[in-house]
């Protein structure tokens, strides 16, 4: 599309505009379809226990109430659960990044050695083992360890997504020519500087996949940090958010404004990498 | 490629690496800071949450010794394969959490002076699931009484009295429905509904489940229709009758939740609702004021049969495998003193498990405490079923239609399945 400069160009640009209705209603239902939800848990989260109780979602508020939030704040401890589930977080993310390249790049330079190639399958066939088949012996290992901790999770998720992540970037690994590495090398550069200044920067549309799933993974999981960790206190907000869900009691209120004050995080982690995804992905288009 | 990513990408991740390590840091600094014991205390039944928190304090502050960490989130199966289970725990004493009791897991409470003061016919209650033997391994602390919530104030217009008969019973659904008001509230859509409701008042009226659940586990895996007992047999009748209740619910009952229920009778959208204590708080959450009282399900003609569903709603237990058995120790002795255990059950409308337990006095259990006094009452038969069989739903599909032998032969033959397996 050109850009048009003089004042009178919007004017005859909005008539030529032709709107693709069928695809505008489709993109609308799939908006509702966020939107909706999204409206009933800000809307519920607004609303005294009472009222929250009645069963209709859409009623608005009456009287508007932020007791909810202060409650979510303190029966989670919000402040300390937050942090640990950063903690889990930061460390999955960094630790999926940076061993995940490692690897893929040793094997993928390495190919022709039977050791590379096999250790790729090895690491490959992990992606078939789930983590609750494996749990009662994950439980048993990292406590004789001293890792039934927020440590040992961010550990374990690590290695468990370790067989993924490699697969996405020895994909990727191929794709860029060896020649650059080669150049870098007449000048005298090492394995390490290679990696680091050269093939890390380059994988970095990659790394935010990469990434994304893993802050995805780890921010989100139950299952893992509710058997690993063992000391109540360093326990993630998704587990300790799970007392909203009992089969005897409901607290709509209390546990919708939770899941938002958990979700915020979240929602700018994601802005965030979304925009570097696109910038990665353009520059690597108009080389 | 211009520098400026690179760049701003390795500042952020130098940047939540300092952050990382700067949480470490004062999450480790958040542990032993004070040089008291710390004691982890885990409860099941989030909605006491808040009242539990407040007994701690109070425990925290009343002695020096040991600082109570409040644990709902762990995962009891995970505690105990590691070794390091919760110190001391307050918990619905279920078949699952037998288990551990009865593989020896739970440590022997039976010197305590508190033990000794627990009414014989609950802690008989206990050792209707599996016990280890020679052991006080639990302490019963609540007990939920369940039966028929009833409206009071749709009874009184109607001018009906609380049924004591079956045929008392169906006459009083019928004049009801004729009335245009829906007799009971159903809400199939939770199948454990149906199972503590109708099921489980209808089984416990009518079998003695203790005696049936004996004989099933001595015959075992030859549980079948050949057999001298088995779940067809002796069920086949206690079904049917339950069946007979279906027409006295609304319309839209298979699609109705739990909570829904509650909302409907907080409303005065039925007269009855089949469930039990826990329910009435949440009834009373909606605040329309409307006033409820319970009685037992009559299931047959003689007024002598008529008996609540029990269970216990909350017990307490210290591992083997306790790092700090007596500060344990110590938690369960302030749980246990009158004013803590009788306030709570007070409160939140339990029966009491000591020998000088005052009676239930709100309007809407008191009704449950003669039954309770006079040992008329059963476990809900549910309860002894293992979780591995999906038994709420076999009974789901035959409230929606499927042929009840069909389904308490597949409950016979997973029942047998499980026997020979152990």
């Amino acid at each position: 599309m050109s850009t048009a400069s003089t004042s009178t160009a919007p004017r005859r640009m909005r008539a030529k505009v032709r709107y693709n209705v069928p695809a505008t209603i489709i993109l609308l239902v799939c908006a509702i379809t966020v939107a909706i939800p999204l409206f009933v848990t800000i809307n519920m989260s607004l609303k005294t226990t009472a009222q929250a109780v009645d069963g209709r979602a859409f009623t608005l508020p009456a009287p508007l109430s932020g007791d909810a939030f202060a409650e979510a704040w303190s029966l989670t401890d919000l402040p300390r659960a937050l942090s640990v589930s950063i903690f889990i977080t930061a460390i999955a993310v960094v630790g999926e990044i940076v061993i995940s390249s490692l690897a893929a790049y040793a094997i993928v330079r390495n190919w022709h050695r039977r050791l590379f190639r096999w250790s790729f399958f090895y690491l490959l066939a992990a992606m078939f083992i789930p983590f609750p088949v494996v749990a009662l012996p994950q439980v048993q290992m990292t406590g004789m360890l001293g890792l039934d901790n927020p440590v040992g999770v961010a550990a374990l998720h690590i290695v468990f997504a370790l067989a993924f992540n490699t697969m996405l970037f020895t994909a990727f690994l191929r794709s860029i020519p060896i020649s650059l590495e080669e150049s870098m090398r007449i000048d005298g550069a090492s394995t390490w500087q290679v990696f680091w200044r050269l093939i890390f920067p380059l994988l970095g549309p990659m790394s935010a996949t990469v990434g994304i799933f893993a802050f995805l993974q780890s921010w989100n999981d139950f299952m893992m940090p509710s058997l690993i960790i063992s000391d109540p206190r360093l326990q993630t907000v998704p587990v300790l958010q799970s007392m909203f869900q009992d089969q005897f009691s409901n607290n709509y209120n209390v546990s919708f404004a939770s899941y938002l004050m958990a979700m915020a995080p979240a929602i700018v982690a994601y802005l965030l990498a979304q925009k570097w995804v696109i910038s990665g992905l353009t520059q690597g288009a108009v080389k | 490629m211009s520098p400026s990513p690179l760049s701003r990408l390795q500042t952020s991740r130098r940047g939540l690496l300092a952050a990382g390590g700067a949480l470490a840091a004062t999450g480790l600094a958040g542990c032993g800071a004070s040089g008291r014991k710390d004691v982890t205390f885990y409860q099941s039944k989030r909605e006491i949450f808040d009242h539990i928190k407040m007994l701690l304090a109070e425990l925290d502050a009343a002695q020096p010794q040991y600082r109570y960490v409040h644990d709902v989130a762990s995962n009891l199966s995970a505690g105990f394969a590691r070794r390091n289970p919760p110190d001391v725990a307050l918990q619905n004493y279920n078949l699952e959490m037998s288990r551990f009791r009865e593989r020896g897991g739970l440590s022997d409470l039976s010197d305590m002076e508190e033990a000794s003061r627990i009414r014989d016919d609950i802690k008989d209650l206990a050792d209707w699931y599996p016990p280890y033997p020679g052991r006080t391994s639990v302490l019963p602390w609540s007990v939920a009484g369940a039966a028929v919530i009833y409206n009071r104030a749709i009874f009184d217009e109607h001018g009906l009295s609380v049924p004591t008969t079956w045929s008392e019973f169906t006459a009083l659904c019928t004049e009801l429905q004729d009335a245009g008001v829906t007799p009971i509230y159903g809400t199939f859509a939770d199948a454990w509904t149906l199972n503590q409701g109708m099921f489980d008042y209808t089984l416990g009226g009518m079998i003695d489940v203790r005696t049936f659940y004996e004989q099933v586990t001595e015959i075992g895996e030859e549980v079948g229709p050949n057999a001298e007992h088995s779940f067809s047999k002796d069920w086949q009748e206690p079904i049917a009758r339950m069946l007979e209740l279906l027409p006295f619910h609304q319309d839209d009952a298979p699609a109705r939740t739990y909570n829904e229920g509650n909302t409907a009778m907080a409303n005065g959208e039925a007269a009855m609702l089949l469930q039990g204590p826990w329910a009435l708080p949440e009834i009373a959450k909606a605040e329309t004021g409307a006033e409820m009282g319970m009685f037992p399900l009559p299931v047959t003609e003689d007024p002598a049969d008529l008996k609540i569903r029990v269970n216990i709603d909350l017990a307490l237990w210290i591992p083997e495998a306790a790092d700090q058995p007596e500060g344990a120790r110590e938690l369960v002795k302030f749980f246990m003193q009158p004013e803590v255990q009788d306030t709570y059950n007070v409160d939140f409308l339990y029966l009491g498990t000591t020998k000088d337990a005052p009676p239930a006095t709100d309007p809407r259990i008191v009704e449950m405490q003669s039954y309770y006094d006079e040992a008329r009452y059963y476990m809900g038969a549910s309860q002894f079923i293992p979780n591995t069989i999906p038994w709420a739903n076999y009974l789901q599909a035959i409230v929606f239609g499927e042929k009840p032998e069909t389904m308490l032969a597949r409950l016979d033959s997973d029942w047998a399945s499980l026997a020979y397996r152990a």
